[in-house]
């Protein structure tokens, strides 16, 4: 069999910017296109209320980044992210424990979780899919024993600020959220960890042969979104100056969405921390764009379905695209 | 004069880049028993895959019954008369014979919406009785010993009443007896003016119950010969073919220390009682035929799959290895024959793949790196290979064939084992790449490696090797220094002629 050159620098190069920035495209499209329907929208008020608003899901979709990239999936984050709410508001409420204190134990609850499910999923083989379906109610039905249906409320004044204060005019969420980007930036692109977690995604077996530990990468996968979600647990529970029973439902969706709209290919292989948080804007100003032309709630979640179905399918075609391409770049070359 | 019932004209098929079948023809005449022969990689699979609708060839076309026809899918074939049997066993386990048999054709058994389960069983028993196979239709597949399978799968591809059917290794699981009914059946559908292309490495069935054959060698089309005049030698010459010019002389070494020894090595199944050493600057080379055993031997030296029993000794000490990265730890390294599946991570750069094994050496104690250092890492090592990419980050996918593979030596080199397992280094790629590996290897030598050369490929292994075991359904059946090693006997032990 004979080799071909692949004449593909130049192809690469478009393929890269297409494809990771294409929910940066987006944020840009969406927001010419509100600002012309909308004479609200450009106000300081509301994009800082838009930053605000996509903060709990931008930082839960950044641990989900990771999840995804490594080819497995997470369906109990809403529930873990309730979970440590509760663990926090019941212990700075009942038990007066002093706000760092809480959040710490918060983290411990948060890491927990996340390592039981990454155990679990290792030690018997089985899907992330399943495992996580299970987990998901199992954190729910601890919130719903402990709290005994009623949400935790009268929250330490420190705690509250968290969520609803600003400092310099910007709220205090914003700057966490900043934070965990730079942060997760950095784990995916500059460690070891972050490189094996796109190693196991795009090829698990061939990871095994080199020497990476599945079960070490995966307990660090499931870890960090343990820690993701605990920071959107304050965030959330803060902001809501309660830990409400439902907290954090169906919010696994919104992760999925920013994440695949963000340009993380479900099948696993990449990180795309960036494309992540451009997704989670993309999701933000589609509720604020339809909120402030006065479309009511429910419609916004068949706007929701169409984005993620947009996203996969133009993912899909651009690929399939490329493929093509080199492949008639092959054939032809055979002819010279 | 038998008319022509197949002719596939100027076929070719490329893969990601590999030319895996160029300007291939085949010519059937209605009623002949039609070899296919040659090496691994030849062509053979991709050609006959290419036939019943599982790929569409790239270029070429196909005439059957004097017809144009393109099948977009296997359905489309089994409609129009070719059918197959498998190489490898692609039965309902959890399903009785007859079920399987009939699979996708129940329609002829209902009358409503169900089933008439006797009236299959009636014509399984009808069709078993007919090729004499004596099978009981009611048992389940996954009790039926693997010969028994073998010859379900010839009795589902004749149900389908085909005017070719293509028979792909039928006797891997055959004892003598049953060979001999296979030969039966094949005769009486010569008989009934349906042809048969049949691929085998075994020259004596060849020999016995052929009327021609085509060899392809390297995805191409070499000669068609009627069966008459040919002998095992003659098929063996066909076979390897090529002239051995002198490509690459691997110079002589003075030989270290025995670095690796394997003793009574045996995986149930897999391979049986192997035993070798070699030493430091050693280069071991293994030849064979496609499931000859030798990767899967080497796979449970290096920890991917488990062993029966058997003592693996690395610089003398006795060595417990059970995953991949206890065997990198204790100083053995595998290039895997699978590079695709087994070694190239796709979703990472070019760089990254070459230093992903030794991560530890490019990042700080946080764990974190910084570009420049893993740039250092990874020029230790590619300079010496001369890997052609655009730049160390792009894609590896983006490399061909040749490069990708340079670049896992690379990821090798850089754990400096003690002893490296190559498994099919060079498959599917250009002879200038070839070279440059081979090259690499005899450096690798020189240093004091010690290696092993699992290969399919006559030139290379003789080329390469500094002694030469030839493995056959599992055991090695031939071992000589390779200056002394000679095409025609290698590839008489391997054929088992």
């Amino acid at each position: 069999m004979e080799k071909l050159n692949s004449d593909s620098r130049e192809n690469n190069l478009i393929n890269n910017i297409l494809m990771s920035n294409k929910a940066f495209l987006m944020v840009i499209i969406m927001f010419v296109v509100i600002a012309s329907l909308s004479d609200a929208f450009l106000s300081p008020t509301n994009l800082l209320n838009v930053l605000r608003q996509i903060c709990v899901n931008a930082i839960v979709a950044l641990g989900f980044t990771f999840v995804i990239g490594s080819g497995q999936i997470d369906l109990s984050v809403g529930s873990v992210v309730g979970f440590i709410g509760v663990v926090m508001a019941m212990l700075m409420r009942y038990a007066n424990v002093p706000v760092p204190i809480a959040i710490l134990c918060g983290l411990v609850v948060g890491i927990g979780c996340g390592a039981l499910n990454a155990l679990v999923i290792s030690a018997f083989k089985l899907p992330p899919f399943v495992v996580t379906l299970a987990t998901q109610s199992l954190f729910r039905g601890l919130i719903y024993i402990t709290t005994k249906m009623t949400p935790v409320t009268r929250l330490p004044e420190a705690f509250i600020f968290i969520g609803q204060g600003y400092i310099f005019g910007i709220p205090v969420p914003v700057y966490l959220m900043v934070i965990m980007i730079i942060i997760m930036y950095i784990v995916a692109n500059r460690t070891m960890f972050g490189r094996y977690v796109i190693a196991v995604g795009g090829n698990p077996e061939a990871s095994k042969a080199s020497g990476i530990s599945i079960f070490k990468t995966r307990l660090g996968i499931f870890i960090n979104m343990g820690i993701c979600a605990t920071v959107a647990a304050v965030i959330l529970t803060a902001r809501t100056a309660s830990a409400q029973v439902n907290a954090g439902v169906n919010s696994e969706l919104d992760a999925i969405a920013a994440v695949v709209i963000g340009g993380t290919s479900m099948v696993g292989g990449n990180t795309n921390i960036i494309g992540t948080v451009f997704g989670a804007i993309v999701i933000g100003l589609t509720s604020n764009g339809l909120n402030l032309l006065g479309v009511e709630t429910n419609y916004q979640i068949i706007a929701k379905g169409l984005l993620i179905l947009f996203a996969l399918i133009l993912d899909s075609m651009t690929a399939k695209f490329y493929a093509n391409l080199r492949k008639k770049q092959a054939l032809s070359s055979m002819e010279k | 004069m038998a008319e022509t019932v197949l002719n596939m004209i100027g076929i070719t098929k490329v893969f990601a880049g590999v030319k895996a079948l160029q300007n291939v023809e085949l010519e059937l005449k209605k009623g002949e028993v039609h070899a296919l022969l040659g090496e691994n990689g030849a062509g053979k699979s991709t050609l006959m895959k290419i036939l019943i609708g599982m790929y569409q060839p790239d270029k070429g076309n196909i005439i059957y019954n004097g017809k144009e026809v393109q099948f977009k899918n296997i359905a489309e074939a089994l409609n129009s008369g070719i059918s197959m049997i498998h190489q490898e066993i692609s039965l309902v386990q959890q399903m009785d014979v007859a079920e399987n048999i009939w699979l996708g054709r129940e329609k002829q058994f209902m009358s409503s919406a169900i089933i008439d389960i006797k009236k299959r069983y009636a014509k399984t028993v009808e069709l078993l009785n007919e090729l004499e196979i004596k099978i009981d239709p009611t048992k389940m597949v996954k009790d039926l010993s693997v010969a028994q399978m073998q010859l379900v799968e010839l009795a589902r591809a004749v149900s389908y009443n085909a005017n070719i059917i293509i028979m792909d290794e039928p006797t891997s699981a055959l004892t003598a007896r049953e060979i001999e009914l296979l030969y039966k059946i094949v005769r009486k559908l010569t008989k009934k003016g349906v042809t048969i292309i049949y691929i085998s490495h075994k020259f004596d069935e060849i020999l016995e119950i052929c009327n021609k054959v085509t060899v392809l060698r390297d995805g191409k089309y070499i000669d068609t010969m009627g069966i008459e005049n040919l002998s095992a030698d003659k098929l063996v010459n066909l076979v390897v073919g090529r002239e051995l010019n002198d490509m690459f002389v691997k110079y002589q070494t003075t030989f270290g220390e025995e670095v690796i020894r394997v003793e009574n090595f045996t995986s149930a199944g897999e391979f049986y009682d192997v035993n070798f050493s070699v030493r430091a600057g050693e280069v071991l080379g293994f030849y064979g035929l496609m499931g000859a055993g030798r990767t899967e031997i080497m796979r449970a030296i290096f920890g991917i799959d488990e062993y029966t029993s058997g003592n693996i000794y690395v610089n003398g000490e006795k060595a417990t290895i059970k995953t991949p990265n206890a065997a990198i730890k204790i100083g053995i390294g595998m290039l895997t024959e699978d590079r695709l599946r087994l070694g190239v991570i796709h979703s990472l750069s070019v760089i990254a793949n070459t230093t992903i094994s030794v991560f530890r050496r490019v990042c700080n104690r946080f764990g974190v790196f910084r570009k420049a250092n893993e740039l250092n890492v990874f020029q230790e090592e590619s300079n010496t290979l001369s890997i052609k990419y655009s730049s160390p980050y792009e894609l590896i996918g983006q490399l061909s064939g040749g490069n990708q593979q340079k670049v896992m030596i690379g990821r090798w080199l850089l754990i400096r084992p003690k002893v490296l397992i190559l498994d099919e280094p060079t498959r599917g790629i250009d002879i200038g790449a070839k070279m440059e590996i081979y090259s690499v290897i005899d450096g690798l030598a020189k240093a004091g490696m010690a290696i092993i050369l699992v290969s399919s490929e006559l030139p290379e292994i003789l080329a390469m090797s500094d002694q030469v075991r030839v493995v056959r359904d599992g055991k090695i059946v031939f071992e000589c220094p390779g200056a002394e090693a000679d095409q025609v006997t290698l590839v008489s032990h391997a054929f088992g002629v």
